[in-house]
């Protein structure tokens, strides 16, 4: 079978895959949400050190061999140890995928979101493909699509109703902001930064001054909260203790909330709760209600097929004050 | 001939005096808030004089909350690493001293890198930067132990502690998460942004004391630069001296580099302009150091606050564009100036 990965490179896989190696965390946690984790014979050192969520989520990842270091880079010696059919790699970086092919005569896929929902859904799609479970992959994206366009409320989609200017701290820095960020446009916001940068970077982050900040005076501002709380840089009481943001319309009204933000791009039922969690924030008046960390639940049991697990994620960074509000 | 050099000099002076306060003003002028001048000059007139109303600005907040913290911290930390650079030099009598040489850099980048991966928000990166600048410093002078007035050995223990520091940074490094190492590269790459009053009020002391001892010092500059043995023959007590220069020097950068993070370039380069302008006269190239140093920061960030729709990291800016120009510089002048 062949496919064109994230990179656009034709890549050959072999008609059964039973043994993969995944360096790439999105990847990864889509083989579990397509019922192949049991497939999964190495996983990258991100995972099993740095993320929250996946040990909930996959409880066997904790007894897979680690096959990357902090840099990304393949245990080679590891790697060939395991005899995977595929290797998964980032498509963050180019050269990666080519020298890992030449390498270890497997093929290797670049596979990832790129922080777009489009990317999100063919990702499913392609790994459906590559390991025979389409039939999942298909229910998968059509739940993701499903959520999608009911999480903005009608009105802030055409453009009728008002879409709230949002402005995102991200990666434990107050000045540090993606370009593009789906799920704020998904859930009737704007991104105050998008089209500070050309279009062909992506998602790429944007280091700005506080008086762009002021500049931009948004609506809301929103604070990547995907770490346990002592290890945040930037908090919500901060921003709204901080003299020189005192004048800004989010801090004024007290609009400044935590959200989740990429988290080596994206789990795919933690940024459809994070979708809903700003239809919330964005439009409180209209947008579905309920109870987050319930609704986060039942996403999380529709996606990994186990109970309970947005709440064990919400105890971990302490997200069920901003995720109730 | 001897006229025409006092003449330049006194000139020098007069625009070093100037140039800053000058640069300070128009500075206050640029920033990605567009305040017109009127506005900012009404708002400071407002602030200044008894029984203003100041506050009522919609402007007070931008000038005197974010910019004007931002443009004092360009004018003390330009200053503290150039006169820092400068006496470092001839004290050691070698043009490639300077902050990096006494593994400050280097040691406030680890404390930074402590901070932000392992302790969280329980101690900022300024203080353990600062912390752990000075204590390269100690461990540098620890290690030449009583040799710590002689050139080499001095040199010798800068580039031991800061390879130390160096690998202790790559350490941390191995071991944060993702996202707290995004925080330390971007701390790392220096930058005046986050200025707030509550670090001026801890660091502009420091640096004002340490950058007025070291001009102060300018005079026994000059005797040590002579070399040890002449110094001493003149009735210098050369290593108490020394040790006072490099302890001030250390106190200057460590306290500038724990509030914008490494910006490099500056103490190396600035005091190479100034001695390529006026000559070799430390008495002339220290306060000449600290004008050129502070104007040079000012307009670096004036450039990074103003060239692009995002801000560039001052650090890269310096280094991208300082080395070019000091190249330039020392092609034409061909010779090294000490």
């Amino acid at each position: 079978m062949e496919i064109v990965d994230t990179l656009g490179r034709k890549v050959t896989i072999p008609g059964t895959v039973d043994r993969v190696i995944s360096l790439e965390p999105e990847v990864t946690r889509i083989i579990v949400a397509l019922g192949a984790g049991e497939k999964l014979v190495g996983i990258d050192f991100f995972l099993r050190r740095h993320d929250h969520l996946f040990p909930l989520v996959f409880p066997p990842a904790s007894r897979l061999p680690v096959v990357s270091n902090q840099g990304q880079d393949l245990h080679y010696e590891e790697a060939v140890r395991l005899r995977p059919d595929v290797i998964f790699a980032s498509p963050s970086e180019w050269q990666a995928a080519e020298a890992i092919e030449r390498k270890m005569k497997v093929p290797v896929a670049a596979l990832a979101s790129m922080g777009r929902f489009d990317g999100l859904l063919a990702e499913i799609g392609t790994l459906g493909r590559i390991l025979g479970r389409e039939g999942r992959a298909a229910a998968l994206t059509s739940y993701i699509k499903a959520h999608l366009e009911t999480a903005a409320p009608p009105s802030s989609g055409t453009g009728s109703g008002p879409r709230p200017s949002v402005y995102l701290s991200f990666w434990g820095s107050l000045v540090r902001t993606p370009v593009s960020y789906e799920p704020v446009e998904a859930a009737g916001g704007r991104n105050v930064a998008s089209g500070a940068l050309p279009d062909h970077l992506g998602t790429a982050g944007l280091t700005i001054s506080l008086e762009k900040l002021l500049v931009w005076d948004p609506d809301v501002i929103l604070i990547q909260g995907n770490y346990p709380p002592g290890e945040r840089q930037v908090t919500v009481e901060g921003v709204l203790r901080d003299p020189r943001l005192a004048s800004l319309r989010a801090v004024r009204t007290g609009r400044v909330h935590y959200t989740f933000g990429f988290w080596y791009w994206w789990d795919p039922a933690l940024v459809l709760v994070e979708t809903l969690h700003l239809a919330r924030l964005f439009h409180p008046g209209s947008a579905p209600g309920g109870d987050l960390v319930r609704t986060g639940d039942v996403i999380f049991k529709e996606v990994y097929g186990a109970e309970g697990l947005f709440s064990a994620l919400c105890r971990v960074l302490e997200c069920h004050a901003w995720t109730t509000k | 001939m001897r006229g025409r050099r006092n003449r330049k000099s006194a000139a020098a002076f007069v625009l070093a005096a100037i140039l800053p306060v000058v640069l300070l003003v128009l500075s206050l002028n640029i920033g990605a808030y567009r305040i017109p001048p009127k506005a900012v000059w009404s708002t400071i007139i407002d602030a200044v004089v008894p029984g203003g109303t100041a506050e009522a600005s919609p402007y007070a907040d931008i000038l005197f909350r974010i910019r004007l913290p931002r443009l004092l911290l360009a004018l003390f930390a330009g200053a503290a690493l150039a006169v820092s650079g400068a006496s470092l030099q001839a004290i050691f009598r070698n043009p490639l001293v300077f902050e990096f040489s006494l593994g400050i850099s280097y040691g406030a980048a680890f404390g930074a890198a402590m901070s932000l991966v392992f302790l969280g928000r329980k101690v900022p990166p300024q203080a353990a930067a600062f912390v752990f600048a000075i204590a390269a410093v100690l461990a540098v002078l620890l290690i030449a132990g009583k040799a710590a007035s002689q050139i080499v050995t001095i040199l010798l223990s800068g580039v031991i502690v800061s390879a130390l520091f160096q690998a202790l940074l790559s350490l941390v490094e191995l071991f944060a998460n993702p996202y707290a190492l995004q925080s330390l590269i971007f701390w790392l790459m220096g930058s005046l942004g986050q200025a707030t009053w509550d670090d001026l009020a801890l660091t502009l002391p420091v640096i004002g004391v340490g950058v007025t001892a070291l001009i102060l010092l300018r005079w026994r500059l000059n005797v040590l630069s002579l070399g040890d043995d002449e110094a001493r023959a003149l009735g210098v007590d050369v290593r108490r001296e020394k040790m006072l220069v490099i302890g001030l020097a250390a106190l200057t950068t460590a306290s500038a580099t724990a509030v914008t993070g490494v910006i490099s370039w500056i103490g190396l380069i600035v005091p190479h302009l100034v001695r390529m302008a006026v000559g070799a006269d430390n008495r002339k190239v220290v306060p000449l150091s600290a004008a050129a140093g502070a104007s040079l920061l000012l307009v670096a960030d004036d450039i990074v606050r103003t060239a692009a729709s995002f801000e560039i990291p001052i650090g890269i800016l310096t280094s991208v564009v300082g080395i070019p120009l000091f190249i330039v510089l020392l092609k034409r002048s061909g010779k090294v100036w000490l």
